[in-house]
């Protein structure tokens, strides 16, 4: 065993800890008053939890032993009293850390949920949307389960303790002295078990791990599992990591039946203890019988929080590791600061641009890579003018797509800038740009809600248009069949509607925003010829009146622009209209024999 | 049980000190003596039921991880992935803890109660029945509670539910989000969602709140019977001090007991709940099953006949009467549109989906009579989704035979052209695949997924599409290696790639589910229907990307 190390992690692993809660406290600061009260509880709980022994001790001290009957009801209703006491403060406290807790977890879903729509599309290629809804769902809800399993009620525990030791030892301080004498024993005992239950509980973590790991791979692959004879073979590795599963449990299984019995062993002997020389003091007249059984209810109430001190253990520690996943994801890059900012090249200020409609487009030399030195786009120039209808053209891959991306900021190029009206499109606020851009991209996504959301996507002002819009693109034709017409629910990615629905449903949305450039990737999935014609009809009339760039499969949306422009490996290969390009016999001339085979 | 009871007889001779009676030092070591043997059956208990529990929790997990391997494709795209894992962690964790901490606790509650009641009506019946009087009305009370509670938490659940899948939609929907700025009106939707769970949970934490006090008030209310109805006796003279003292004790035992009923009558119903979920799986009867009366064939020679085969994913119609005879090696290509069944009919060759009876022979025999090992066997399968295990690339391509030679493995990476790339693995291989290894090129994925079905020396070998991420030149040397291994072996190909297809004794042209166009490469181009017009169109794409 590499116990150095063991101990090196465990020391960093604090260090860390403590950095992660501080900056955990900055979320609970806007509850701080609340916070602040529910510490205050602390004391008069414990108070009244403390007085019901000595209550008892009174009265059978002064009534029960004396046999003085005057007096007892009024310390059976000042029992009353605390018990009722007690009930009150205790729901007021754990009302109260569930409130904090619950609020703190909102805000920090808030946060996380902010921070997630400010991140670089780029982000999102990397990361499986599954892990996402992890950090903002169940680690989110680890951080709840702290508050719930009262790790602050911590704090009372060691106030009960305190005060439970204070009382005995101005009791008898003998006494006490005996009975803590098992204190020591006490403390080792937990001590050791805890860290000998924390490296059985990472093991059995570990394994959990790869357990679920070869689990989720079998089932992936489930048909090559098949096809290859290989289920006896599968199932007996399963049953090896499913065994050693189960018996690396068997350990922590035994050290926590342990403890428990340990704990509570412990605490009978201390009453032994307190009987042992109690018994003897009574029987010299030193000790009344009352403290005696005050001493015995005392030390049962100092045992209990103990016995579940490595259950909330546990408990922060997953807390810890969730605090560093979510604080991990805030801590990522917004898409707003994030990529190098260039100087900008033309002079004109931000807020001329911001005011001014869209005279020109500019693709300056741009360069762009997914990742690493694939280079997509190889020195991309292109320049386009107010209403120009401008169609990408070329092999798929061939970076027509990316074009599009980098127009509405999704990408950043890696070299060159991209210019409108002459500023650098980094230079401008991002809803500034992106507002006067529609983009309708090749699958259109819908979400699920009412019909109308999926066009106007809670916008004001889209929203008036939103009839106008299902008018304009033809949507409206089908929109008046459905039973709900605009209210009608549209299930989990639009899964109601056909293809061709869909897509008018999309040009619908980007008609309702009124951009002043429409960037528009039309489909290449095949779809029946009904809807091909709805879709057909729906592109022309979006495009009437725009500046637009589409990426083009279709015949008649290229034989309409003003321009072609024949994207190849990444650079700009032909530009023309259809019937120069026809005549050059280049490129473009094969591209259509190819793609536009009739 | 027995320390209550041993502090009334204490308690009992101090205040009546007799000269022959035992010193506080024989009443305290028996008090001890009762504690260590308590402690021992108390571990003793825990631990064989804990660990009972736990291997209960083993041989269930087996059994769900047995059945699921005899699953379907069918059945396996109905269920989703993430669901099925979830039943095998948190429901088995539902079940695993109704039978361990469940148990335990009912059996130590019964005792507990039993013993208790029995020693407190030894000193004083009456004063029992008045002590025990709040405990079944909290445990009343707390059932209610936390019935309320298990209703507002499925209410909580389903609104987190809300929660994951705006997130997931959002993660989804990141470029459309963008592209409108939608973001602050996805705030506010999320706000919108997360502050209705938050009611829900802060109404939860009410009830919970509500619990505590509960539990500790009838505890305490017994004591104030006990201290008020018991001290008076006391006074009388009707209880001796010890009872009372005894008395106190007996009750303290009963207050966790109490609470603890209140939570596994929960449990039992989550574990119920989680056991129904178990069942679905564990009751699931795949659709390909091994024949009730099996033909063994002596060895499979690879003749494959589909007789009017159809095939529907539930409603869905995929393949509409394939008539097809491939005799034993034969080298048959198989093109078409996306979606018009071409992988669907290799995946029901290999019986991967279920084929009705009458419809799909195998050297002349019924393919469900066929032992699914006999038939398996036989076959190499090189799935569209080259799927690999994160185990060594040596244990994927000896996949299929466990007892394959270095030169088998050899043999067959050389075939699939994987050779040169291993060499280049430091670790060559013995190079581990997937997260904790190196993570290989699709095209490297696709030529060990061939590697890994050339291992098994199979007589019939189904390779869907199996070179779409090898450029053209690699393609070429594996189909010139392919070739050569091909011998008399069956091999039915999948492909767009006229490159893969031009070699192919017959070609066959799917599309929407029925056969368009079949032949030998020249016949089809002569034909110039489909094929000839997909022939021209990679011919064309060849000459751009030559340009």
């Amino acid at each position: 065993m590499h116990f150095a190390g063991l101990h090196e992690e465990e020391i960093v692993g604090k260090a860390y800890d403590r950095r992660l809660l501080a900056r955990f406290l900055g979320y609970v600061r806007p509850y701080r008053w609340q916070a602040t009260l529910s510490l205050l509880l602390l004391g008069p709980m414990a108070a009244a939890r403390l007085a019901q022994p000595w209550i008892l001790k009174l009265a059978i001290d002064n009534h029960i032993v004396t046999g003085r009957m005057a007096g007892l009801p009024l310390l059976a209703l000042y029992y009353l009293l605390m018990l009722i006491a007690e009930s009150l403060l205790t729901f007021a406290e754990v009302y109260l850390l569930q409130n904090i807790g619950q609020r703190v977890m909102f805000d920090l879903r808030l946060e996380l949920f902010d921070r997630m729509q400010r991140l670089p599309t780029r982000f999102f290629d990397r990361t499986p949307t599954g892990s996402l809804v992890t950090r903002l769902t169940s680690d989110v809800e680890v951080l709840g389960e702290m508050f719930a399993a009262g790790i602050v009620s911590v704090v009372g525990d060691m106030l009960v303790l305190a005060g439970i030791v204070g009382i005995m030892l101005w009791m008898n301080w003998q006494l006490s002295l005996v009975t803590f004498s098992v204190l020591p024993l006490l403390l080792w005992v937990t001590f050791t078990f805890r860290i000998r239950m924390r490296t059985a509980y990472r093991q059995v973590r570990a394994r959990l791990a790869g357990l679920n790991a070869f689990l989720a791979e079998c089932l992936g692959g489930m048909a090559v599992v098949q096809m290859f004879n290989r289920q006896r073979h599968e199932e007996k590795e399963f049953r090896r990591l499913n065994a050693s599963y189960r018996d690396a449990n068997l350990p922590v299984i035994t050290w926590d039946a342990s403890l428990y019995a340990l704990v509570e062993t412990l605490s009978s002997v201390a009453v032994g203890l307190i009987v042992w020389y109690g018994g003897g003091e009574i029987l010299r007249g030193a000790l009344t019988f009352g403290a005696l059984v005050a001493f015995i209810q005392y030390i049962e109430k100092f045992f209990s929080p103990i016995r579940d001190l490595s259950a909330k253990y546990s408990v922060m520690q997953g807390a810890m590791a969730a605090l560093e996943r979510i604080f991990t994801l805030l801590d990522q890059e917004r898409e707003d600061t994030a990529g190098t900012r260039v100087e900008p090249v033309g002079r004109t200020t931000t807020s001329a641009v911001a005011a001014g409609p869209v005279q020109s487009i500019e693709f300056r030399d741009v360069w762009f890579a997914y990742s690493g030195d694939d280079y997509v786009l190889k020195g991309f120039n292109l320049t386009i003018r107010r209403g120009e209808k401008i169609a990408l053209v070329g092999e798929t891959g061939g970076g027509k797509t990316t074009v599009t991306r980098l127009l509405s900021r999704l990408y950043d190029p890696g070299r060159g800038s991209i210019l409108l009206n002459g500023t650098d499109i980094r230079e401008m606020p991002l809803p500034d740009l992106r507002r006067r851009i529609g983009v309708v991209l090749q699958d259109p996504y819908l979400f699920t809600g009412s019909l109308a959301y999926n066009i106007a996507l809670d916008d004001e002002e889209a929203r008036r248009r939103t009839e106008r819009a299902a008018v304009t693109v033809g949507a409206d034709r089908f929109i008046e069949r459905l039973p709900g017409r605009f209210d009608e629910e549209i299930r989990e990615r639009g899964s109601n509607l056909s293809v061709g629905e869909r897509q008018l449903v999309s040009f619908a949305r980007a008609v309702a925003f009124d951009p002043e450039i429409l960037v528009l990737d039309e489909a290449t999935a095949s779809v029946d010829s009904a809807s091909e014609r709805l879709i057909q009809e729906g592109i022309n009339r979006l495009m009437a009146g725009r500046t637009s760039l589409v990426v083009a499969h279709r015949l008649s949306t290229v034989r309409d622009a003003d321009r072609i422009v024949v994207v190849h490996r990444g650079e700009k290969a032909e530009e023309g209209t259809h019937d120069e390009l026809m005549i050059r016999k280049g490129l473009y001339y094969r591209l259509h024999q190819l793609q536009f085979r009739d | 049980m027995f320390v209550p009871w041993l502090l009334k007889l204490a308690v009992d001779a101090f205040q009546h000190p007799r000269p022959d009676g035992h010193p506080p030092s024989f009443y305290a070591l028996l008090i001890m003596g009762a504690a260590a043997g308590q402690g021992i059956v108390r571990i003793l208990s825990r631990t064989v039921l804990l660990n009972t529990s736990r291997e209960i929790e083993y041989l269930i997990r087996n059994d769900l991880f047995a059945r699921v391997v005899t699953l379907d494709q069918l059945s396996l795209a109905r269920e989703r992935t993430g669901d099925i894992i979830s039943r095998f962690s948190n429901d088995l964790t539902n079940v695993r803890m109704l039978m361990g901490f469940g148990i335990l606790s009912t059996i130590n509650t019964v005792i507990i109660y039993l013993a208790a009641v029995f020693l407190m009506c030894r000193i004083s019946p009456l004063l029992t029945l008045y002590a025990v009087l709040p405990f079944p009305i909290m445990i009343l009370i707390v059932k209610r509670i936390s019935a309320a509670m298990f209703h507002r938490s499925r209410r909580a659940q389903e609104e987190l539910a809300r929660i994951s899948s705006q997130v997931e939609e959002n993660a989804s929907a990141a470029a459309v989000i963008r592209a409108y700025c939608r973001e602050e009106a996805q705030s506010r939707r999320f706000r919108e969602a997360g502050e209705h769970y938050l009611k829900s949970n802060l109404a939860i934490a009410r009830l919970r709140g509500l619990m505590m006090p509960v539990m500790a008030g009838s505890g305490g209310a017994g004591a104030l019977i006990v201290l008020f109805i018991g001290g008076s006796r006391v006074i009388a003279g009707t209880l001796t001090l010890g009872d009372f003292v005894a008395f106190n004790g007996y009750l303290a035992m009963l207050v966790w007991p109490s609470i603890i009923m209140g939570w596994i009558l929960n449990l039992m119903q989550r574990g119920a709940a989680s056991m129904s979920r178990l069942n679905h799986i564990l009751e699931a009867r795949p659709a390909v099953t091994e024949p009730a009366d099996p033909i063994r064939p002596e060895a499979i020679r690879g003749e494959i006949e589909f007789r009017n085969l159809s095939f529907a994913y539930d409603s869905l119609p995929v393949l509409d009467g394939i008539s097809l005879t491939v005799s034993p090696g034969m080298k048959v290509g198989i093109t078409g549109p996306v979606g018009s069944g071409k992988s669907t009919l290799m995946k029901l060759a290999g019986r991967l989906l279920p084929v009705r009876d009458g419809q799909l022979f195998i050297d002349g025999t019924e393919i469900n009579r066929i032992p699914l090992a006999d038939l398996r066997n036989a076959i190499g399968f090189v799935p569209q989704e080259s799927f690999l295990f994160s185990r060594s690339l040596r244990d994927n391509i000896a996949y299929g035979r466990e007892d394959a030679s270095e030169e088998t493995v050899a043999t067959a990476a050389r075939l699939a052209r994987l050779d040169g790339d291993i060499e280049r693995f430091p670790d060559g291989y013995d190079t581990l695949v997937g997260e904790r290894g190196v993570t290989l090129s699709g095209g490297q994925r696709q030529r060990a997924a061939i590697a890994r079905a050339l291992a098994k020396d199979p007589s019939i070998l189904l390779l869907d599409d199996p070179l779409s991420a090898v450029d053209a030149r690699t393609e070429e040397e594996i189909l010139a290696g392919l070739a050569g291994f091909h011998g008399d072996r069956t091999v039915l190909v999948v492909s767009n790639r006229i490159s893969a297809l031009q070699g192919c004794d017959l070609i066959v042209v799917l599309d929407a589910g029925k056969i368009a166009e079949q032949g030998t490469h020249d016949e089809l181009l002569a034909r110039n229907g489909q094929y000839a017009a997909i022939c021209r169109e990679q011919q064309l794409r060849a000459e751009i990307e030559a340009l």
